[in-house]
């Protein structure tokens, strides 16, 4: 009965598929949707069928790199505008797998490994893994001597969250995308370089080794790289692709020392012989604790890279220059997230380094108050929007740091700051999509002094994009609302257990003022683009047109999320910290109650900042061309963001191309003239024989007999004795 | 016995020298060809007079080895050596001095002493026998064929 549903329901969607490809329109998605979930019923009713657990871990990845490779062969010859099929059926593919991983797979395997994580590492030490994972054994790329790098799928519940928030965005973006980058010439290349990325991500995320987590985690950094740079005709794109890749090298480094580390003492990458084995973590901690807060702290400097962390968040803002969609998938959802994920996963570490996790609420609370405040004054839309994801990255941050409160209070600060991680994928998605749409509309202007009072004109972006607004700028019962509770309510955790009370407190009340700041400056940016007066500017042409509906049903949903994902998952249902506690590494918790105080504090906080903007570019709007002057250099430094590229361009930049310049001339003279001497002594001696080489016959054959004869004579010589 | 074996050998060794010291001193490729040839066959001689001497087929039978490849060794140099004139309408071998270093002044005495349009003279032949009927071509193949004979002819 089952496999019959099951069957029946493949059939429907493969016949979907076909009509997707056939004409695409948006009646055929929401079929294919009500087919996949037909198929998801059917497969989770009882399927032992062909989708066994290997196979839909491996059909995650590997369907949006068959789809990276199909467009880029066959892309520019043959699909060209329709390259975008492709990537959407991959991503469904792997969307709907994931689901089936998550409500399926894992609880099953669960039920098999039984909750005791901890016993079960120890005992079976040969196991690949640990803790209730699925894992699909994939091939043995490296086995010499002690070194045995195994390229395996495992993934457990954190990384069927992400999984699923990732996959589930990529295929709403793509979707976008596909109306969004119409009459591109790079059409192909944009899905080939989308496909590569949702291919790299989910590897990243199911990586069993830190090896294979590095390896992916380049991976995404050259897709994020080809991506900014995707008008690389344009010199500032090209500038920007440039500068993510460089700053995020310097993170990279770290991580790769951190790994290093790892490697030195535990002689093994693999997650289950590091992170499973407290014992052994436990051991280290006690014999030498700076060891452990130096990993900790190189792999957090990897995760700034990645997660643009102050001093290295400067690549994040100039990534807008790549097209929108992927800002809304790569720089906001996905990839930047990288660096959270990562600290998640090594949490059995940073619970044993409370420096190193101090280190980590600081940073994140210097880069949620610093992004916050520069927000404030840009007018780039899109660049609000990208400071504002920098600011919700530290606010991560700061949550994942206030696991310094000690064990029991570690997994809720992690689940916090994934819980946030998870609604803000879809929040921040939502309003660059939205952002993206405006862009469209107004004829690629994006500045928000040129246009205004677009509500009429883009009825479905100004309401998503209001959904979006509210739920980033924390507004009750909306999903930023909750997770940013959470993380408020870890870190007065953390102020009231951990040994440093006093930083703590501080980080809180930043982490106050930072969710005021947020808020204003995202309704700020909401009054300024779709209040006041009705302004076009002349790129739009006469009457500016909404989005196609294959751009707006993807803003429909996001924006159904961002309104309800946060009290369906977490308060109402509790799904959230109860799935996510199953992830080894992190221990089973009760659900918290819910913080009235603090839930009362932050709808306060919200309601005052979106008030503040209400009074400031609603009721005051003739007199905001007199605020910069008001504020002086205070909006100075705010609008020049704080300087931090002149400081970094003065402090580091240029003297490395001094340093660059002297090393260049030291090559050309003291280098270059060595290595030539050392070339001319062979010509010098050779010019002795080389009269012989006259290219006359006859001289040849002398040289032949006279060499010959001093042969003969000396075997002569010899024979006789 | 002893003395026929030694005559062959003085035979053998004087080809050979005779053979060096012409390949050294002619400047003519056919001659030069000749000269190597006459190398070959004194040492073929020297060999077949030890196979005799020590009551051992070896030196013979390379003895035939050689001979063989020589023959082939000449045919190809014949057809190298009428390349080589060709191209430059000379059996000099001081001409092609191309392959030397590249800073190297040409060697003194490149230039053949003999003007080389006072060696072309070839013999003609007389034409002989009858002219061929070339009607059964009737076409414009077959009055080339036939003009293109009498040209030949005539040159």
């Amino acid at each position: 009965m089952a496999t019959f549903g099951v069957g029946l329901s493949a059939m429907n969607f493969l016949a979907d598929l076909a009509a997707v490809a056939d004409g695409f329109s948006f009646s055929h998605v929401t079929l294919s949707m009500a087919s996949v979930f037909s198929l998801l019923v059917a497969s989770t009713l009882g399927s032992e069928g062909f989708l066994t657990p290997e196979v839909v871990l491996t059909l995650i990845p590997t369907a949006p790199l068959l789809a990276a490779a199909i467009i880029a062969l066959l892309g520019k010859p043959l699909l060209k505008e329709r390259s975008h099929l492709v990537t959407v059926a991959a991503f469904l593919v792997s969307f709907v797998m994931s689901l089936i991983l998550m409500f399926q797979d894992l609880p099953a395997a669960a039920t098999q490994h039984g909750p005791d994580v901890v016993e079960s590492a120890v005992d079976h030490e040969h196991q690949k893994s640990y803790g209730p994972a699925v894992i699909a054994p994939i091939f043995e790329w490296v086995n010499i001597g002690s070194v045995n790098v195994r390229v395996d799928l495992r993934a457990d519940a954190m990384t069927a969250m992400m999984l699923v928030m990732v996959t589930g965005v990529s295929l709403l973006v793509a979707l976008f995308a596909s109306g969004y980058m119409h009459g591109d010439p790079g059409y192909p290349r944009f899905f080939a370089a989308v496909s590569l990325f949702v291919f790299s991500m989910t590897m990243l995320v199911l990586a069993p080794s830190f090896l294979m987590l590095f390896v992916f985690w380049e991976a995404v950094g050259l897709c994020s790289y080809l991506l900014i740079g995707f008008w690389f005709k344009k010199p500032s794109a090209a500038a920007a692709a440039k500068k993510a890749f460089v700053v995020n090298r310097i993170g990279d480094f770290g991580f790769i020392l951190g790994v290093f580390l790892i490697w030195v003492n535990f002689g093994s990458l693999n997650f289950a012989d590091v992170l499973g084995r407290p014992d052994k973590l436990e051991a280290l901690a006690t014999q030498s604790p700076e060891l452990v807060t130096g990993i900790c702290l190189l792999l957090f400097l990897g995760a700034m890279g990645k997660s643009a962390q102050f001093p290295l968040h400067v690549w994040l803002p100039d990534a807008m220059e790549g097209p929108t969609p992927v800002s809304a998938l790569i720089h906001a959802a996905t990839m930047v997230t990288a660096g959270v994920y990562m600290v998640a996963r090594c949490t059995p570490l940073f619970v044993l380094a409370p420096q190193a996790q101090v280190v980590v609420a600081s940073v994140g609370a210097i880069t949620a108050l610093v992004a916050a405040l520069t927000a404030l004054t840009q007018h780039d839309l899109k660049r609000v929007m990208a400071y504002s994801t920098v600011s919700q990255l530290g606010y991560m941050f700061m949550a994942l740091g206030a696991g310094a409160a000690g064990k029991d209070h570690a997994t809720f600060a992690v689940t916090a700051a994934m819980f946030h991680l998870f609604t803000h994928a879809y929040f921040k998605a939502l309003l660059f999509l939205a952002s993206g749409s405006v862009m469209h509309a107004m004829g690629d202007v994006i500045d928000m002094r040129r246009f205004s009072g677009l509500k009429h004109a883009l009825p479905i972006t100004h309401w998503t994009f209001l959904a979006g607004a509210g739920a980033l700028a924390g507004l009750p019962l909306l999903a930023g609302f909750w997770s940013k509770d959470d993380i408020l309510a870890a870190l007065q955790t953390a102020a009231e257990h951990s040994p440093y009370p006093g930083v703590f407190k501080v980080i809180f009340a930043v982490a106050a003022v930072t969710a005021l700041l947020t808020a204003f400056y995202t309704f700020r940016a909401y009054f300024l683009t779709f209040h006041g007066p009705e302004k076009f500017p002349e790129e739009a042409g006469h009457h500016p047109h909404e989005v196609t509906p294959v751009m707006g049903w993807p803003l429909r949903i996001l924006a159904v999320c961002a309104l309800g994902i946060g009290i369906l998952v977490g308060p109402l249902t509790h799904w959230f910290p109860s799935t996510l506690g199953q992830t080894p590494g992190l221990s089973h918790h009760e659900a918290h109650g819910l913080h009235f105080g603090l839930m009362a504090v932050s709808a306060v906080i919200a309601i005052a900042g979106v008030g503040a903007a209400f009074v400031v570019y609603i009721k005051g709007r003739a007199s905001i061309d007199g605020l910069p002057s008001k504020f002086g250099p205070l909006h100075k430094l705010s609008l020049n963001k704080f300087y931090f590229d002149e400081i970094f361009t003065g402090a580091i930049v240029l003297p490395l191309r001094g340093l660059a310049k002297v090393a260049f001339a030291l090559d050309q003279l003291l280098v270059d003239p060595l290595v030539d001497l050392f070339g001319a002594i062979p010509r010098w001696i050779s010019s002795i024989p080389r009269v012989l080489h006259n290219g006359l016959v006859s001289s040849y054959a002398i040289v032949m007999f006279t060499g010959l004869l001093v042969i003969v004579l000396f075997a002569l010589q010899v024979l006789a004795g | 016995m002893s003395a026929d074996y030694e005559r062959f050998l003085v035979v053998g060794a004087a080809l050979f020298a005779l053979g060096a010291i012409g390949f050294l001193s002619r400047r003519n490729l056919i001659l030069m060809v000749l000269s190597a040839e006459m190398m070959l066959h004194g040492i073929g001689l020297s060999l077949v007079t030890f196979s005799k001497l020590h009551h051992s087929l070896e030196g013979q039978a390379f003895t035939v080895f050689v001979l063989t490849v020589a023959a082939c060794e000449a045919g190809l140099a014949l057809s190298l050596i009428l390349l080589l004139y060709q191209s430059k309408k000379s059996l000099d071998v001081n001409v092609w001095t191309e392959i030397r270093e590249p800073d190297l002044p040409p060697p003194v005495d490149s230039s053949s002493p003999v003007a080389e349009e006072d060696l072309q003279e070839f013999p003609k032949l007389t034409p002989a026998g009858l002219q061929p009927d070339v009607s059964r071509f009737g076409n414009q193949a077959g009055r080339e064929l036939v003009s293109a004979s009498q040209k030949g002819g005539q040159s």
